[in-house]
C-alpha cells in the first residue's frame, strides 16, 4: 500500500514536470497551428544551458532557469522569424517536415558540440528527501513540480490578462480580424514561437535536475509532449496539467506492475487509443 | 528530353545497376543494397504520403514487422527465405489493415502523430516478446552472398516502381489523388475513400515489409532498435519529398542523390551525415517543396526564379 | 412513382443547435425546385443530409422509393450529385482530369475505362463551355470557370438528382444568364434539380416550385411568384417591419 502511494507520488511529481514540458508545444500548436517536431530538441538545449551554467559558473539550476528561457526564446524567435515564416501558408505537412529538419540539425549540432556522453546535474541538495505519509519525496523533484505548475499558471494569466497575451489569442482565433485591429501578425507569430521555446527551455532546465541528459533525449520528449497535449486536450492550459499528471502516473504504475520496459508501450498505446477514440482529449468536448 | 532518349537512359541505368555486383568493388555493392532498400521505402511512402496525401510517419513499423516476421519464420519454424518473406509481408499487411481502419479516419496532423506513436509503440511491444528475442535480438542463418541480396533488393525496387507506375495511370490511382486533393469532394463523387485509403496503406506496408525481410537476412543479426529505427522514417519521407512525391521516379532519384552525398560526407564524421540530412530537409522544404520532379519540369521555364516563386507563394 | 426525392420529418441537431426542424417535402421527377431562406436557415445542412455528408438525427430521406442510408460515395453511384458552396477543385490536376474522376466514379463509372472516361469528360466540358481550357490546371481557372467545372463534374456523374449549392454566387449578370441556360439544358436531359440560391433572378427563371426555409423550418412551398410574396417569407428575409 505504501509502495502504491510512493509510486503515485512519483508519478504526480513527474507529471508536473511533464505538464511544463508539453506547455510550450500546446501553445504553439493551439495558436499557430504548428506541430513543432523540434520541441524536444528545445528541451534538450535548455537542459544543456543549465548544465553549463552549473558546471562552469556554479549557478544553481533554479537561478539558471531565466537564462535558459531567454536563450531558447531567442532561438525560437529567430527560427520562426527567419525560416518558419517562409512557409506559413504552405500545406501543414511542410511545417511538420521543416520542424523535423530543425530537430535533426539541433540534435546533431548538440552531439558535435557537447558529445554524446550522458551528463548529470548535481546541486548540493540533490540527495535531500523528506517524508510525506510514508513516501520518500526528493526535494529536487518537488521543487521542479512546484516551479512547473507556477510557470503554467503564469502562462494562463498572461494569455488571459496581459495585452500581449490577448493579442496572441486574438491572432489565434481570427487572423484577418486581428490584422484589422492593428496586430502585427508576423511579430506575434515569432513571439509565440519564442515563448513556446522558452517554456521548453525552462522544462529542460528542470529536467536536468531529475534525469540524465544527452543530445538524443529530444525525440522521445517530443513524442511524450504530444501524448500529453492530445490526452489532455488543447482547449486550455489546464489540459496539459491533466495530461501531464495522467501520463506521469500511468508511467509509474506501469513500471511497478508490468515492468519498466513497458512504460513506452503504455504511454504511446494510450496516445493511439485517445487519438482514435476521442481526439479532443480527456477534457475536450466530443466531436 | 525526347521519349526514345528517355527510354534509353532508363534501360541503360537499369542495366548498369544490374551489373554492379560484377563491375564494382564490394563496398559499393553494400552501399547499393542499403540505397536500393531506402529507395523502395521512399517509393512505398510515396503511395500513402505522395499519392493519397496521408503523411505517414510510421513506415518503420512495417519494415520492422517484415524483418522480424521473416526472421522468426526462418529461426523458429525453419522455413526457407522465400516463405519467410511472404509471412513477414502478411503480418505487416494484416497489421496495416487492422490499424489503418481506425487511424486513417484521422486527418492532417492527427494522422501523422498517430503513426509517430505507432512507430514508438510497436518496437516497445516487440522488445518485450520472447519469440522476438526481447531487447537482445535475433540471429538468422548466415548467407554470405551480397550479389544475391543486391539483385533481390534491385528486383524489389523494380517491382515497386512498376506497381506505382501502373497505379498512377489506373482508376485506383486517380481515386487516391482525388482523395489527396479534396477528400470530401472525392467521396461525394463516388470514391470509396475508406477502401482506397486502407488499400494504399496496405500496399505501402507490403513493399516496406518485403524490404525489411531482405534486410534481415542480409545483415543476419537484428534487434528492435535497428529494425524499427525511427530515423528510417525521416529518410523515407525526405527522399520521397525531395525527389518529388506523386511522381514515379522521383523518390528513387531522391534516395540515390541523398544517400550518395551523405555517404561522401560521412567519411569524416558520422554525425555530419545526419546534420546534412537535417539541412537538406530545411532547405528543400523552403526552396523546393514539390521536389526534384517539379524542379526538373519547371526550372527550364523559370530558372532561378523557381526558388523565389516557391517562397513568395508560401510566406506570411 | 413520380417523386424522385422525398424528405419526411427531417430533424438535424448539432450539440446545442437544431439546424433542421421537421422538414418534409417532395421533389418530382424532372422538376427544378428552389431552396431559399436567409443565411443560417439550414439550406446547406439539408443538402448535406441528402448527399450523405451528414446523417439526420431523426426522419427519413427517400430516393426513388428507397430509404437513403448509405454513405456518401454510394449515394453518388446511385445518381445523386452535388456541388459545393466553395468550389474546391482537385487543384493539381487538369480540368479534364477533374471531370474524368467524376466519370470514373459516378453512377456508370465502374464500367468505363480510363480512355472512355477522358472522352466522356471532354463531352461535358464542351457542354458547359470549357472545352478550350480542358488541359489547364484546375487551380489556374478563374471563379466563373470553376463554377462551370463543378457543373461539368456533376454532369459526368450522370446524376438523376443534382443538388446545386449557391452556384451563382459571385457571378455577374452575363455569367448568371449563361449558367441559367446550362441548368435548363440539364433539366432537358431529364435531371431533377434542387437549387439553393440567393440570386432571385435565377429562382424565378428556373424553378417550378420554391421551398422556403427559416430557422430550420419549412415555412412555405409553391410557385416562386406566389411564395416569394407571402408575408411570412418577406418577414423572414427582411424582418417584421417590412411584412
Amino acid at each position: 500500500m505504501v509502495l502504491l502511494w510512493q509510486v503515485l507520488a512519483n508519478g504526480i511529481l513527474l507529471g508536473g514536470l511533464y505538464a511544463l514540458m508539453a506547455l510550450g508545444l500546446a501553445l504553439v500548436w493551439g495558436v499557430l497551428n504548428i506541430v513543432n517536431l523540434a520541441h524536444g530538441a528545445f528541451i534538450m538545449l535548455g537542459a544543456y544551458v543549465c548544465y553549463y551554467l552549473f558546471t562552469v559558473f556554479h549557478v544553481d539550476p533554479f537561478a539558471a532557469l531565466p537564462a535558459a528561457m531567454v536563450v531558447l526564446f531567442v532561438v525560437g524567435y529567430s527560427l520562426q522569424r527567419n525560416v518558419l515564416n517562409l512557409i506559413i501558408r504552405a500545406p501543414m505537412f511542410n511545417t511538420l517536415l521543416l520542424t523535423f529538419g530543425f530537430e535533426v540539425v539541433l540534435t546533431n549540432l548538440a552531439q558535435m558540440i557537447f558529445s554524446a556522453d550522458y551528463r548529470t546535474i548535481n546541486p548540493s541538495y540533490a540527495g535531500a528527501n523528506f517524508n510525506l505519509f510514508g513516501a520518500t519525496i526528493p526535494l529536487a523533484r518537488i521543487l521542479a513540480f512546484t516551479t512547473g505548475l507556477l510557470l503554467t499558471s503564469c502562462l494562463w494569466f498572461f494569455l488571459l490578462k496581459a495585452r500581449l497575451g490577448r493579442a496572441i489569442r486574438a491572432t489565434a482565433q481570427n487572423l484577418i480580424a486581428a490584422r484589422l485591429y492593428g496586430v502585427e501578425t508576423r511579430k506575434i507569430y515569432a513571439i509565440t514561437f519564442g515563448l513556446g521555446a522558452a517554456l521548453a527551455g525552462a522544462a529542460g532546465d528542470l529536467y536536468g535536475l531529475v534525469s540524465q541528459i544527452n543530445p538524443y533525449i529530444g525525440g522521445s520528449l517530443t513524442a511524450k509532449s504530444f501524448a500529453i497535449c492530445i490526452i489532455g486536450g488543447l482547449q486550455n492550459p489546464l489540459g496539459v496539467v491533466v495530461g501531464g499528471i495522467f501520463l506521469g502516473v500511468v508511467e509509474s504504475l506501469t513500471a511497478l506492475y508490468l515492468g519498466p520496459t513497458y512504460t513506452d508501450v503504455a504511454s504511446f498505446g494510450i496516445l493511439v487509443l485517445v487519438l482514435v477514440l476521442r481526439p479532443t482529449g480527456l477534457l475536450g468536448r466530443t466531436a | 528530353m525526347n521519349p526514345s532518349l528517355r527510354w534509353f537512359a532508363l534501360f541503360g541505368t537499369l542495366a548498369i545497376l544490374v551489373a554492379v555486383p560484377w563491375i564494382a568493388p564490394a563496398t559499393w555493392v553494400q552501399f547499393g543494397i542499403s540505397t536500393l532498400m531506402l529507395a523502395t521505402l521512399a517509393q512505398s511512402w510515396s503511395i500513402i504520403g505522395g499519392y493519397t496525401g496521408y503523411a505517414s510517419f510510421g513506415g518503420s513499423v512495417f519494415y520492422g514487422l517484415g524483418s522480424y516476421g521473416t526472421a522468426i519464420a526462418m529461426i523458429e519454424y525453419h522455413l526457407p527465405f522465400g516463405v519467410g518473406l511472404i509471412l513477414g509481408a502478411l503480418v505487416a499487411v494484416t497489421f496495416a489493415v487492422l490499424i489503418g481502419l481506425p487511424v486513417l479516419r484521422l486527418r492532417g496532423h492527427y494522422f501523422a502523430i498517430a503513426t509517430l506513436a505507432l512507430a514508438q509503440v510497436v518496437p516497445a511491444i516487440v522488445s518485450n516478446l520472447d519469440i522476438a528475442g526481447r531487447n537482445i535480438g535475433l540471429i538468422l542463418p548466415l548467407l554470405r552472398n551480397d550479389a544475391l541480396f543486391y539483385e533481390s533488393a534491385l528486383g524489389l525496387l523494380v517491382i515497386t516502381t512498376l506497381s506505382i507506375w501502373y497505379i498512377s495511370r489506373s482508376r485506383f490511382g486517380f481515386g487516391l489523388m482525388a482523395i489527396r486533393e479534396n477528400e470530401d469532394a472525392a467521396a461525394a463523387m463516388g470514391v470509396n475513400t475508406t477502401l482506397y485509403k486502407t488499400l494504399a496503406f496496405a500496399i505501402a506496408a507490403l513493399f516496406s515489409a518485403l524490404s525489411g525481410g531482405i534486410h534481415a537476412y542480409w545483415i543476419t543479426y537484428i534487434d528492435p532498435g535497428g529494425e524499427f529505427d525511427i530515423t528510417l522514417n525521416v529518410k523515407m519521407i525526405i527522399m520521397a519529398v525531395f525527389g518529388g512525391p506523386g511522381s514515379v521516379l522521383g523518390p528513387i532519384a531522391g534516395a540515390f542523390l541523398l544517400s550518395g552525398v551523405s555517404e561522401i560526407l560521412s567519411f569524416k564524421i558520422s554525425s555530419v551525415a545526419s546534420l546534412f540530412f537535417g539541412l537538406v530537409i530545411v532547405i528543400a522544404v523552403v526552396l523546393m517543396p514539390r521536389g526534384l520532379a517539379d524542379l526538373w519540369h519547371r526550372y527550364k521555364k523559370l530558372g532561378l526564379h523557381y526558388f523565389s516563386e516557391n517562397i513568395r507563394e508560401n510566406r506570411v | 412513382m413520380n417523386l424522385i426525392l422525398e424528405a419526411s420529418n427531417l430533424v438535424k441537431r448539432f450539440q446545442g443547435l437544431v439546424a433542421l426542424k421537421h422538414v418534409s417535402f417532395g421533389l418530382m421527377r424532372g422538376e427544378i425546385m428552389g431552396l431559399v431562406g436567409p443565411n443560417g436557415a439550414g439550406k446547406t445542412t439539408l443538402i448535406n443530409l441528402i448527399s450523405g455528408s451528414l446523417n439526420p438525427t431523426n426522419g427519413e430521406i427517400i430516393f426513388e422509393g428507397n430509404i437513403l442510408q448509405q454513405p456518401a460515395f454510394r449515394r453518388a453511384r446511385l445518381g445523386i450529385a452535388r456541388t459545393f458552396q466553395i468550389a474546391k477543385p482537385f487543384s493539381g490536376m487538369s480540368a479534364l482530369e477533374n471531370v474524368a474522376i467524376a466519370a470514373l466514379f459516378g453512377s456508370e463509372g465502374q464500367q468505363r475505362t480510363m480512355h472512355h472516361a477522358r472522352q466522356f469528360a471532354q463531352q461535358w466540358l464542351d457542354f458547359v463551355g470549357l472545352a478550350h481550357r480542358s488541359s489547364m490546371r484546375a487551380d489556374s481557372l478563374g471563379g466563373p470557370d470553376r463554377k462551370r467545372l463543378e457543373l461539368a463534374k456533376s454532369l459526368a456523374m450522370k446524376p438523376k438528382l443534382l443538388l446545386l449549392d449557391e452556384v451563382m454566387a459571385g457571378l455577374n449578370q452575363t455569367e448568371i444568364d449563361e449558367v441559367i441556360t446550362i441548368i435548363k439544358k440539364m433539366r432537358d436531359q431529364g435531371i431533377s434539380i434542387l437549387v439553393v440560391e440567393h440570386v432571385m433572378k435565377a429562382i424565378h427563371a428556373l424553378c417550378d416550385r420554391v421551398l422556403v426555409l427559416h430557422h430550420g423550418q419549412n415555412i412555405a412551398i409553391g410557385k416562386p411568384s406566389q411564395v416569394l410574396n407571402e408575408p411570412a417569407v418577406v418577414e423572414a428575409y427582411l424582418g417584421k417591419k417590412h411584412a
